[in-house]
């Protein structure tokens, strides 16, 4: 038994360092993978590795980026209409449209595949995407939902991600884009401020503050850190696990 | 029999209250006095991209972080570039006027954004003075007609320069395009 002991260790060990150099390098395999930077949900625009996509009004556009300054097209792929937002994530896109999230496969960046179109009612949606849950959010509106609607967030399961499936849904005022990091999940309302949320359990996203006075368009989180836009200005703060924001600093709106 | 005729009335009953998609238009959606008309822009004007000095946020839209930096759309005119090192005292360092110019995404030393329907590629290695070094034109398709269906507009005539989108607007006459 004693005998044991130190190939368990090792084992460990082993083990341990699998789990480190898995938590690197999830997104690609070849060596130097490229910087690229963060966006927020509202957004058009996105690069996974070398791939550029760009999602139109009616089409997903895909770029190959290995050389950054001369982009080539690899595919169009047609949606339907009113596209309005790209989120990737692990190898699938999150696209988010007037009717509809469409999910497709990038496992080949520069050749995705429809995995699932989840179609809800007509509204601005922005969506982003932690483990196996997708937030949606559905903004009632002149031009996206119909009167009499409201304004909702939708919490969406995509652990098959060939069939989504809804598991919860609140009421909003006029959301926005929206972040997720860890236990927190920050939802834009527009000229309302913006809500902070934990998800501790994340089908059921629990308000924890709403900040009323940073009119709030599209947030970025990351590594605790949060950046709001909208009519006042660019704020930034920084968080923990406990639920107040620490103000850092602002550029305001002149 | 009788029961039969009970479970398709149910069922009928459910059909009539499941919400449809859509109206169901066959293509002739009548005419209700509003229409899309195409805005169209000059192309040299849309072609002029300018580096400069820092300014101050009017109409703040999409953000984008990259190493330390921050990019912040400055809705439709272009972009600021913001030396983010200190997020307690960000940094303002220039400006790129972008006329039609939403998203923004880098990789490497290298910002691609949109410019109406071209893809402009940006040298951004030393970003106070930032380099438009490519514009690929109809990466973002805006087509000759606007992206919805079901809808009247005014068809676009080229001669008036290019459609870089369609805007809502009453209209006395039923235009001659339909979609």
């Amino acid at each position: 038994m004693k005998k044991l002991i130190p190939f368990l260790f090792l084992g460990l060990a082993v083990a341990g360092l699998m789990l480190l150099l898995n938590a690197c390098g999830d997104s690609s395999d070849s060596a130097p993978s490229p910087q690229t930077g963060t966006g927020g949900s509202m957004a058009r625009f996105a690069i996974t590795g070398n791939t550029l996509y760009i999602v139109s009004k009616e089409s997903l556009e895909v770029y190959d980026i290995n050389d950054g300054q001369n982009p080539t097209k690899t595919v169009t792929k047609n949606l339907g209409v009113g596209i309005e937002t790209i989120f990737p994530y692990q190898n699938k896109l999150f696209i988010g449209s007037n009717d509809a999230m469409y999910i497709y496969d990038n496992s080949k960046p520069n050749a995705p595949e429809l995995t699932s179109k989840y179609t809800h009612v007509v509204s601005c949606d922005p969506v982003v995407v932690q483990g196996q849950y997708a937030y949606v959010t559905l903004r009632a509106g002149t031009n996206c939902r119909p009167a009499g609607s409201f304004s909702s967030l939708d919490v969406v399961d995509i652990s098959d991600p060939s069939n989504p499936r809804m598991v919860g849904s609140q009421r909003m005022d006029s959301p926005y884009g929206l972040g997720v990091s860890g236990n927190k999940l920050f939802v834009c309302e527009g000229d309302r401020g913006f809500r902070m949320m934990d998800i501790t359990d994340p089908k059921v996203p629990i308000e924890k503050q709403f900040f009323q006075d940073v009119p709030a368009y599209d947030v970025i989180v990351r590594s605790n850190q949060l950046i709001v836009t909208g009519k006042g200005g660019l704020f930034q703060y920084k968080y923990d696990d406990s639920d107040s924001l620490q103000y850092l600093s602002k550029i305001p709106v002149l | 029999m009788k029961r039969i005729l009970r479970a398709s009335c149910l069922a009928l009953l459910m059909l009539s209250c499941y919400p449809r998609e859509s109206e169901p238009f066959v293509g002739n959606e009548k005419f209700n006095g509003t229409g899309y008309r195409p805005v169209y822009k000059n192309p040299e004007e849309i072609s002029k991209i300018e580096v400069q000095a820092a300014q101050a946020l009017k109409t703040p839209g999409k953000i984008y972080t990259y190493d330390r930096y921050l990019f912040i759309n400055e809705v439709g005119k272009g972009i600021h570039i913001v030396d983010n090192s200190d997020a307690k005292k960000p940094e303002n360092l220039s400006f790129v006027s972008i006329l039609g110019n939403y998203d923004i995404a880098v990789k490497d030393n290298w910002l691609y954004a949109d410019n109406f329907s071209n893809l402009l590629v940006i040298d951004i290695a030393d970003p106070k003075a930032p380099k438009v070094t490519k514009s690929i034109p109809n990466v973002i398709p805006v087509h000759d007609y606007p992206p919805l269906t079901g809808i009247y507009f005014e068809c676009a005539d080229f001669k008036k320069g290019v459609v870089v989108d369609w805007e809502k607007v009453d209209m006395e006459q039923q235009p001659k395009c339909y979609r």
